[in-house]
């Protein structure tokens, strides 16, 4: 037995050392989870990331400031000027809640961390008990061998860390825990048929709807698994009871969060789980009938029920959809399902780089050596066909589908690819460490998965494939790890509000414009000023300079993000006049020229050209003339001349024809677009230059009053 | 350390009771130079004799109070700011042929002096020199050619030479507003160069105008090409009132303002002759042009819900709240309230959801109206321009949140129904639940069945 190789452990019985092992095995997972992802805070500091985060973070503070109910009644009237925002009716708290409750808990305890630590840190966290509700879903699946191996894989798969590096303070560092959670407690109440692990289930139902969008990809797998199991024959007691109680208690909860309000009822997303609901009722009572009649009797009710239930089906379903009750399908789970759609129809949403179709690479990239793992998993829950096997194989291949949609979804697949791949190894391990076990006592276990059954069969030519399958499975698992470890620490741990280039000696440079910006922001204009810039730079301004914008990152008003862009696309006469009615004080734009810091507005320009023509208002902005008439967008003397007359055009130029950006080039010489800018001197009407940042990433323009005398 | 910093709280406190007396000494200082300085004069004259051939203009703005230094235009100690503060607040210029101020003064002084609030008569005649045309370029109008004149072939004073250069303005074509033309009814006297007005400036105002029939051309050449000037569009006295309210006169002629003129006597053609008005007009301009009469100020500006009288930190939708400010007007030298019954309020949020005409009661003009059932950041916006008053424009920003979430009705009537089969439901699963976990079916006849 494999306890006698290490003495130590002799003096324990089997079940001892084997829960000792466990416990080893998932403590190291537990840690590496947190550790891993800290690359961020030891190379940067301890700041939050991105655009996103910051908002949390920011509604967070006011909650541990305020308290829960002013919260709930948080009305912003710093953001989307003019209009405001109900924010405790437009979000899902559940990150909030979680990370001030933390905050306050550890102030009890005096130890008092500031609120920006606990929101640096909840995320790695988070991973760290995901890996423990990993272990504990695959074991309830599968196995225990085949819960540690997925425990270790979800700690460094890189599609997961990807949304939970330490500072990346968003709702899907919380949500994945949430989710398997309540998967975990799903498939315990289907096994055992038991309302109390049902409620529970809705329960945990309730803190998923609470802190993630991503809730209905939950309540649509677990209707779905409830219907293969009728399809399959396999509905029973327990799934009636499971579900029933499931569908009504999590729906009340969900219906509680004042962002879901009435959608579960009457949106088409959650019609799927309401049908199945219905049908289970219908099954049951079926069931009941024929267990009471004769035959014949039966088969006259049920065509009759069958025709008259569907009838009002029917007819109920079409009023309500023609009278506007239940909601037509939004855009973005429209383009779920065609992944064309948003392209197509709703600029705004495929302007997000994360609403994009996933490319293969990432896929490889994400997930690795999971990528071929999980075929091998499917295989093993196919081979042995179990209730719960089938909803982990119906989660598999509809995260593979929606992953393949939208590349932030990567982040629902990453967590069942750890789960069929931690079958898989350990199933096929477990199948070939038998041989090894069996010939030789002495072979050190390489794997974690130490589950070795005795078998008597000893075959050296056995015995050789089951050595180079270990091996090769043992170099698999290596290289994975340090695939992911590299992935993490190059790709997914810059906090991109401080950025960093290499020079030509290979030392770092740190480009720190971004909050150098918004600290001039805040220091001097006057505290009511009112902000204008493209909508990806709103949660950070309010958050960082605590001034007014006209549109940030919640993307809920599409006409006002369109008058700001088409602000940005026109004239300075005309963008004047937009920006006096929305009383705009200052103009914040990103510029990466001088840089090579791609992402900046120039970049983003056709996108502004795109949403600001979507609207009545923008009708006379066309894509088409902002390039030249070969079709190239152009920033040189070549580009068309509506570019080279637009507003975002001159901001970002403003006194740049004289700058020497790279040697042997001519002076405003763009290093992102690799081209000599077309019109160089030029002079400002409206707007004056208030501030430029170090490094020319941020410039801030003021904006003029009238003329004193007369009009321009 | 609690010890020092007690310590330190306390001496801090006693620097602020120090600071307050100094600050008070100060207001008070202040103030009172406030009063002198609200009526510093320069006068740039041509030469000195304009001071005698305009003594009864100048007599007449020191009776009003005013302090009047004067000092040739091209005085090489010119100075109109110092230490980064204008010292005068009224500047009359008498030298229209000036082609260069002298010291440090220039055109783009003067537009600064204009853009801080500083008002400025200005005169120019036939030969209005470079500087002149300038300064009357950046406010909004063009002085014509030189040489020109306005000529009037059929208004003109029995006293002209022959080109008819000495016209007879009607009082028909003075501005619609008593505040700047003091009400006067007889004809002025006037003989100098036309002004053009910009058309495409909102501000401009034509003072002045000359008749249908005249022209601006000079009468010494035969006309070749189309006058730049011809009747209505001739202006004879050009004001600006810039968005800051400061105020411009432009005036074509400097002879407007003569002893010659105030005592002339005008007599059309054959017609009888009356005494002219320049005197009083000039009077009335020169007043308005430098902020005695149709002034309006804004002391005080309120807003709060209806019964209440502080302002709250945020206002809820269908709020009922009223709207007050206190504007008084400037007249004889010291502030009246307001009378005007036409004021307006508007609350905007992009758009005006509410529009109301503010009641007058003796200077405080309020409003009361309900907020609209539209949540967001608006500004309560009185933008009063009337014509010979300065403008009204101020604008207080409010938010206007929803309701809270115990702000709702607690029970809806119209949900009754609703109420009462959950809660019969409920009771009808709870008397369920113990029939069927006590009911013990009778023995016999389960077996039976």
């Amino acid at each position: 037995m494999s306890g006698s190789v290490v003495p130590v452990l002799g003096r324990f019985s089997v079940e001892k050392q084997e829960s000792l092992l466990k416990l080893s095995i998932l403590s190291i997972s537990v840690v590496l989870a947190f550790s891993t992802r800290l690359f961020s805070v030891l190379r940067f500091e301890s700041v939050i990331h991105e655009f996103d985060p910051y908002f949390n973070y920011r509604t967070t503070r006011f909650l541990a400031e305020n308290g829960f109910y002013s919260f709930h009644n948080w009305f912003d009237d710093r953001a989307w000027y003019p209009l405001g925002r109900i924010i405790g009716g437009t979000i899902y708290p559940g990150l909030m809640v979680t990370a001030s409750t933390i905050y306050h808990f550890l102030n009890s305890l005096n130890i008092t961390l500031d609120v920006r630590e606990v929101c640096v840190f909840l995320a790695p966290l988070f991973s760290s008990l995901t890996a423990i509700m990993t272990y504990l879903l695959t074991s309830e699946l599968h196995s225990v061998g085949a819960g540690l191996c997925a425990a270790g894989m979800i700690a460094i798969v890189p599609g997961y860390i990807s949304r939970s590096v330490a500072g990346s303070y968003d709702n899907e560092g919380i949500a994945i825990f949430c989710m398997l959670f309540t998967y975990y407690l799903w498939i315990k109440s289907v096994k055992t048929g038991n309302i109390y692990w049902a409620a529970l289930c809705s329960v945990a139902y309730f803190y998923m709807v609470s802190s993630w969008g991503g809730y209905v990809f939950l309540i649509n797998i677990i209707p779905l698994h409830v219907l293969v199991l009728m399809i399959c024959g396999r509905f029973s007691h327990k799934t009636y009871i499971a579900y029933s109680t499931v569908y009504t208690l999590g729906t009340l909860l969900s219906m509680q969060i004042s962002f879901v309000g009435f959608q579960p009822v009457q949106t088409s997303e959650h019609m799927l789980a309401l049908g199945v609901f219905g049908l289970c009722q219908i099954l049951a009572f079926v069931e009941y009938l024929r267990a009471n009649m004769t035959q014949e009797n039966f088969n006259v009710l049920f065509k009759s029920l069958i025709i008259i239930i569907s009838g009002i089906i029917g007819v109920g379903l079409g009023v309500l959809t023609l009278s506007g009750k239940v909601a037509p399908w939004t855009g973005r789970f429209y383009s779920l399902l065609d992944p064309s759609y948003a392209k197509n129809n709703i600029p705004i949403i495929a302007s997000v780089s994360e609403h994009q179709p996933t490319s293969w690479s990432s896929f490889y990239f994400d997930l690795q050596i999971l990528t071929f793992l999980f075929p091998a998993g499917l295989y093993y829950c196919f081979s042995k066909l179990t209730d719960h096997n089938i909803f982990i194989i119906l989660y598999g291949v509809f995260a593979v589908y929606f992953a393949g949609v939208m590349v932030r979804l990567m982040l629902v697949l990453a967590p069942v690819m750890c789960i069929l791949s931690g079958i898989a190894v350990s199933s096929s391990l477990s199948t070939y460490m038998k041989y090894l076990d069996s010939s030789n006592q002495q072979t050190k276990s390489t794997s974690k998965v130490g589950k070795i059954k005795q078998d008597s069969s000893s075959n050296t030519q056995k015995e050789g494939i089951a050595y180079i399958f270990v091996g090769m499975i043992t170099f698999f698992l290596i290289s994975y790890t340090f695939h992911c470890t590299w992935v993490t620490s190059e790709a997914y741990s810059s906090p991109s509000i401080v950025l960093s280039a290499r020079s030509h000696d290979g030392s770092r440079i740190i480009f720190d414009d971004f909050r150098e910006a918004y600290w001039w922001l805040r220091m001097n204009t006057p505290e009511d000023a009112k902000v204008m810039s493209w909508w990806d730079y709103g949660y950070q301004i309010t958050a960082m300079a605590n001034r007014t914008i006209i549109v940030d990152n919640n993307t809920w008003n599409n006409t006002h993000i369109s008058r700001v862009g088409q602000a940005m696309a026109s004239t300075e006469d005309k963008a004047y006049e937009i920006m006096r009615e929305l009383d705009v004080n200052y103009v914040l734009v990103i510029f990466g020229g001088l840089t090579g810091y791609s992402s900046d507005d120039i970049n983003k320009f056709l996108w502004m050209v795109r949403i600001g023509g979507s609207t009545p208002e923008g009708a006379h902005i066309k894509e088409w003339d902002y390039y030249t008439p070969s079709g190239e967008f152009r920033v040189d003397s070549e580009g068309s001349q509506t570019l080279l007359n637009c507003m975002m055009y001159k901001m970002c130029y403003y006194r740049f024809g004289q700058v020497y950006t790279e040697g042997g080039k001519p002076p405003g010489y763009d290093r992102v677009r690799n081209a000599e800018i077309g019109v160089k001197d030029f002079e400002l009407d409206v707007l004056e230059e208030a501030y430029t940042s170090e490094h020319w990433i941020v410039r801030i323009y003021k904006v003029k009053d009238l003329p004193n005398r007369g009009s321009r | 350390s609690d010890l020092t910093k007690l310590i330190l709280l306390d001496s801090l406190l006693q620097e602020k009771k120090k600071m307050r007396l100094v600050s008070l000494l100060c207001i008070l200082v202040v103030g009172i130079s406030q009063c002198l300085a609200e009526k510093r004069i320069l006068a740039l004259l041509e030469n000195l004799a304009v001071k005698e051939t305009h003594s009864i203009f100048f007599s007449m703005l020191n009776r009003h109070g005013f302090s009047v230094t004067y000092k040739v235009a091209d005085d090489s100690t010119l100075q109109i700011k110092k230490y980064g503060e204008f010292v005068y607040d009224h500047i009359v210029v008498f030298a229209p042929t000036v082609e260069e101020f002298g010291g440090s003064l220039n055109a783009d002084m003067i537009t600064e002096f204009i853009d801080n609030g500083g008002n400025i008569l200005i005169t120019g005649n036939s030969n209005t020199g470079e500087v002149l045309r300038e300064i009357a370029s950046e406010c909004g109008f063009e002085v014509d050619e030189e040489g020109t004149n306005v000529i009037d072939h059929l208004n003109f004073d029995a006293k002209d030479t022959g080109h008819h250069t000495l016209v007879v303005a009607d009082p028909k074509d003075f501005i619609k507003s008593e505040l700047i033309t003091g009400g006067v009814k007889s004809p002025l006297l006037y003989r100098g160069t036309g002004i053009l007005a910009d058309p495409g400036n909102p501000l401009v105002l034509e003072v002045l105008t000359g008749s249908s029939t005249s022209y601006s051309a000079n009468p010494e050449q035969p006309i070749k090409e189309y006058p730049h000037a011809v009747g209505k569009n001739t202006v004879l006295i050009a004001g600006l009132q810039a968005r800051n309210n400061a105020r411009v006169i432009f005036s074509g002629s400097l002879e407007f303002f003569s002893d010659e003129f105030f005592n002339a006597e005008v007599a059309k053609g054959n017609g009888k002759a009356v005494a002219a008005g320049n005197a009083e007009f000039a009077e009335a301009l020169t007043l308005w042009c430098f902020k005695e009469r149709g002034v309006l100020r804004v002391d005080s500006i309120n807003h709060h819900l209806v019964g209440e009288t502080s302002p709250p930190d945020f206002y809820t939708i269908r709020e009922n709240v009223e709207f007050e400010i206190n504007v008084v007007e400037k007249k004889d030298g010291s502030w009246v309230p307001f009378k005007g019954q036409d004021v307006q309020v508007e609350f905007v949020r992009i758009d005006p959801f509410v529009r109301a005409t503010m009641k007058n009661v003796n200077g405080r003009v309020s409003a009361q109206f309900k907020i609209p059932d539209v949540y967001g950041v608006y500004q309560f916006k009185v933008n009063y321009l009337r014509l010979g008053l300065t403008r009204i424009q101020t604008s207080t920003q409010v938010s206007v949140r929803p309701l809270r979430h115990d702000q709702y009705e607690r029970f809806i009537s119209s949900a009754y129904p609703y109420y009462a089969s959950a809660f019969s439901m409920m009771g009808g699963v709870f008397l369920f639940a113990i029939v069927f976990l006590y009911y013990k079916e009778d023995e016999g006849k389960k077996k039976a069945e």
